[in-house]
């Protein structure tokens, strides 16, 4: 009940700011609470019809463009904020209690983590990627260069994902703590790749390339590896939150119905359950849970050993310490950083009532830019509370789908083959440079702003790539004002 | 029913109204019921309250490598104070820049270089006993955790705040030599980060609202500075002063070394004194106040009066804050308890005034 009065109020305070929609979703609170815990007083019937009166006096014009849940893209844990920190705000349906439960994640979200022996956050490495979290996902942010190379070679492993290589398992951890060596470095170059619209404006693409250097010990001949850029961490509570069901819903891995976008589940291996589940997270949508998720992150980019990656990534390899200190992350600061992640805000889109903005959504339509990413969703009840039952737009199907030859990594992923990606939500990606100071996008940052993003679609996505090819101008401008304003 | 429970049901429908009430009276106030001019804000803010606490960060890393290679060349008990009092003087506008903790010491990744934590003692000790050359350029390929502030203040004042000159081996004074240079350089990247003489951001902040800034209005610039002070306010009442103090453990004390913690907190402070009176001295300028003033008088006396009050609690607390936590916990209670109470007020009343802009 106390978070229903803590939802109420903070309703109110959404409400304010946007009272066109929320006035009478408020309404209707006051009259259930009313009703179910006064329902004898007369007076109740009078208070709701001065109430009514006095609140639908004024309606604001509805967007006819634009639902009011649009308003509200993440439900009721929207934040209404475009400034760096739009990416930071915790849920604003949060209890006062558990406020403390995501401020204690945010902080381990910021722990650095030191080697071992230490007293405060120790345990890093031997080798890793990144001393914190949040070096990687700047702000919670995106970030604009990959901060990590997964590795395999062909085939499979016995839980059916990517065989690591032995000697560097399956990402490439460029620093080491000072006693043993790092496995490698990348460098990047690109190149450029002319592209025409078909009224003949032209774009110039970067097609990365990518060197192995100072490898430890040499790499097999044909490995695979894949760049990853760090993702934007906010909301994912929320996607956590869909039913699978509601995901699966969307799938057509097969393309039976002939519109040549197929929709592909990843099933992937769950720590949790031993067993394959449906896969939703990450850029091939390989973890199944935002917990384990987590929980991998820790141990594969800090090196930080936990209940569901007890071993250390260089165990088998010369540079595993056999400390005998693992784990090393407690379950409670595992749990933390989890419920942070689950329970961080999604931000409002902005400028929904401009005419180019409306325009631009109906080219992202009429491109069918929205049969992958689908912008609506509603969340289960098999969550967190201010998770479940939320109506929210993150523009995505959390399905994987051929995207070309040109996005190709080559390296499968579970069921995701080489050329196939999970589509990344885009709520929030027009507050990309507010946040984190630059405008690169896809998985490995390859794409220098959302246009070029958009013409690096291929593969299932070529028909809405071409319908943007063939915009005017000006549509191709109206398609960048609406997703800048998500 | 019990008593408890219907006074409970009460007081929901009572709070229930009361929201219902206060809703409909906000209608009118929807929108942009508040017209504020920040221009002058904008342009005042940015210019002589970051980029200036960014300059004279500067010029205090530049004073450290300095006083820092005085005592390599001349180790006595004078030069190594005086290159502790070196570091203490930069650490001041670094701990006064972290009510703006946006922009480029975020985006280029410059914070982990100046101020990581904990220092990684184990990795530091393994490169003292290495062969490694120590130079700018090695230690700059480090991870943050083996320099910056922290790293130096671990090398210059040891662990038992009884660091001699006699102590520091000759491998340290490569370290510190080095190391110093490494966080000038991050401090000089910063500084120019936001000066009009290099990348320039704070013309983002200067032209908030109108094209090549990347805050799309005024009142997003606004947001941002808002959520700046609001962030350091909890990071000093929530995180800096909390850990070691609830968790009665010094381990977790930010700048134990050198028992800076005081200054440290009272400076974080000034740093949200600095943006909201627009001035680095204290002096009244075109600040966050101009804002807050005309919607809010009373609210405006009220906010400088906390930071006021923040300020003299974190500084009245006797003797070091390591020995407060033990020794004064009344003192240290007080000190949070007024961070806390500012943080407050700019979260709940400060910050909604932006909703109505």
């Amino acid at each position: 009940m106390n978070q229903e009065i803590l939802f109420a109020e903070n309703n109110e305070h959404q409400l304010i700011k946007h009272c066109k929609r929320a006035r009478f979703y408020f309404i209707d609170t006051i009259v259930l609470f009313s009703i179910a815990f006064y329902r004898k007083k007369f007076i109740l019937l009078f208070l709701i019809s001065i109430g009514l009166s006095a609140c639908t006096k004024d309606p604001a014009a509805p967007n006819p463009d634009f639902t009011e849940e649009e308003y509200y893209a993440g439900g009721a844990t929207t934040v209404f904020d475009v400034s760096s920190a739009a990416f930071s705000g915790p849920a604003t349906n949060l209890s006062a209690e558990r406020l403390l439960l995501h401020m204690e994640g945010d902080a381990a979200f910021e722990a650095t983590f030191v080697t071992a022996p230490a007293p405060v956050n120790s345990g890093l490495g031997p080798v890793y990627n990144q001393s914190a979290c949040n070096s990687c996902h700047v702000l919670d942010g995106r970030g604009a260069e990959p901060s990590v190379f997964r590795l395999s070679k062909t085939g499979f492993d016995t839980n059916g994902g990517p065989l690591a290589i032995p000697g560097f398992g399956g990402q490439l951890q460029n620093l080491a703590v000072a006693s043993v060596v790092a496995e490698g470095e990348v460098i990047m170059q690109y190149e450029a790749l002319l592209k025409y619209f078909d009224d003949g404006d032209q774009i110039v693409l970067q097609q990365p390339i990518y060197s192995f250097i100072n490898l430890y010990q040499p790499l097999p001949n044909g490995f695979h590896f894949s760049p990853r850029v760090a993702p934007p961490v906010f909301g994912l509570g929320l996607l956590e939150a869909i039913a699978d069901e509601d995901i699966l819903k969307y799938a057509d891995p097969f393309d039976l119905d002939k519109d040549g976008i197929s929709g592909k589940p990843n099933y992937v291996w769950n720590q949790e359950t031993l067993s394959a589940t449906l896969g939703r997270f990450g850029w091939k949508a390989n973890q199944p849970s935002l917990l384990q998720q987590t929980a991998a992150a820790y141990n594969e980019d800090m090196g930080i050993t936990n209940k569901l990656f007890p071993e250390e990534s260089s165990k088998l390899q010369m540079q595993y310490d056999g400390m005998q200190d693992d784990v090393e992350l407690t379950n409670e600061l595992l749990n933390a950083a989890t419920f942070y992640v689950q329970t961080i805000a999604v931000p409002a889109p902005r400028n929904l009532e401009d005419p180019e903005v409306i325009a631009g959504k109906k080219v992202f339509m009429a491109a069918k830019c929205n049969s992958c990413h689908v912008p609506r969703h509603q969340t289960g009840i098999m969550t967190q509370p201010e998770l479940a039952n939320q109506i929210i737009y993150p523009y995505t199907d959390l399905l994987l789908h051929d995207m070309g030859i040109e996005l190709a990594d080559n390296r499968p992923d579970f069921q995701a083959t080489g050329s196939e990606w999970r589509t990344p939500p885009l709520w929030g990606i027009g507050l990309t440079q507010i946040v984190n100071g630059h405008q690169r996008f896809l998985h490995d940052g390859r794409a220098g702003s959302l246009m070029e993003a958009i013409m690096w679609h291929g593969g299932e996505a070529t028909g809405s790539r071409d319908y943007v090819k063939k915009a005017s101008q000006k549509e191709r401008e109206q398609l960048i004002k609406f997703l800048e304003a998500l | 029913m019990t008593n408890t429970l219907l006074k409970f049901q009460k007081a929901l429908f009572i709070l229930s109204l009361t929201l219902f009430i206060a809703s409909c009276a906000n209608d009118d106030n929807i929108d942009t019921s508040v017209k504020f001019d920040a221009t002058q804000v904008l342009e005042n803010i940015p210019v002589n309250v970051i980029t200036a606490t960014y300059t004279d960060l500067d010029l205090g890393a530049e004073n450290l490598v300095i006083a820092v290679e005085e005592l390599a060349a001349n180790p006595t008990s004078g030069n190594l104070l005086a290159a502790q009092s070196a570091w203490r003087l930069a650490r001041t506008p670094w701990e006064q820049s972290e009510g703006f903790l946006f922009g480029p010491v975020e985006t280029e990744g410059i914070d982990p270089s100046i101020d990581s934590w904990p220092v990684n003692t184990v990795d530091l000790d393994a490169v003292l006993a290495s062969a490694a050359v120590l130079t700018k350029d090695y230690i700059d390929g480090l991870d943050g955790t083996l320099k910056g502030f922290h790293t130096t203040e671990y090398l210059l004042f040891g662990t038992d705040g009884n660091k001699q000159p006699g102590d520091i081996t000759i491998r340290e004074f490569e370290y510190l030599k080095a190391v110093t240079q490494s966080l000038q350089g991050a401090t000089k990247q910063l500084a120019d980060s936001w000066s009009p003489a290099g990348e320039n951001f704070q013309m983002n902040l200067i032209n908030a609202g109108k094209s090549g800034s990347i805050y799309p209005s005024q009142k997003s610039a606004l947001q941002e500075l808002v959520n700046g002070m609001i962030g350091i306010a909890d990071e000093v009442g929530n995180g800096k002063i909390n850990d070691p103090f609830s968790q009665e453990n010094l381990l977790y004390e930010e700048s134990r070394f050198s028992n800076n913690s005081k200054a440290d907190f009272a400076d974080n402070i000034r740093s949200i004194e600095n943006v909201y009176t627009g001035s680095l001295d204290g002096t009244s300028a075109e600040g966050f106040s101009d804002f807050v003033i005309e919607q809010d008088k009373e609210l405006d006396t009220k906010v400088k009066s906390q930071i006021a009050d923040a300020i003299e609690k974190i500084e009245s607390i006797p003797g070091t804050f390591g020995e407060a936590v033990f020794n004064n916990k009344p003192a240290v209670q007080a000190a949070q308890d007024a961070v806390r109470l500012l943080q407050q007020t700019l979260e709940s009343e400060v910050k909604p005034l932006l909703d109505k802009l």
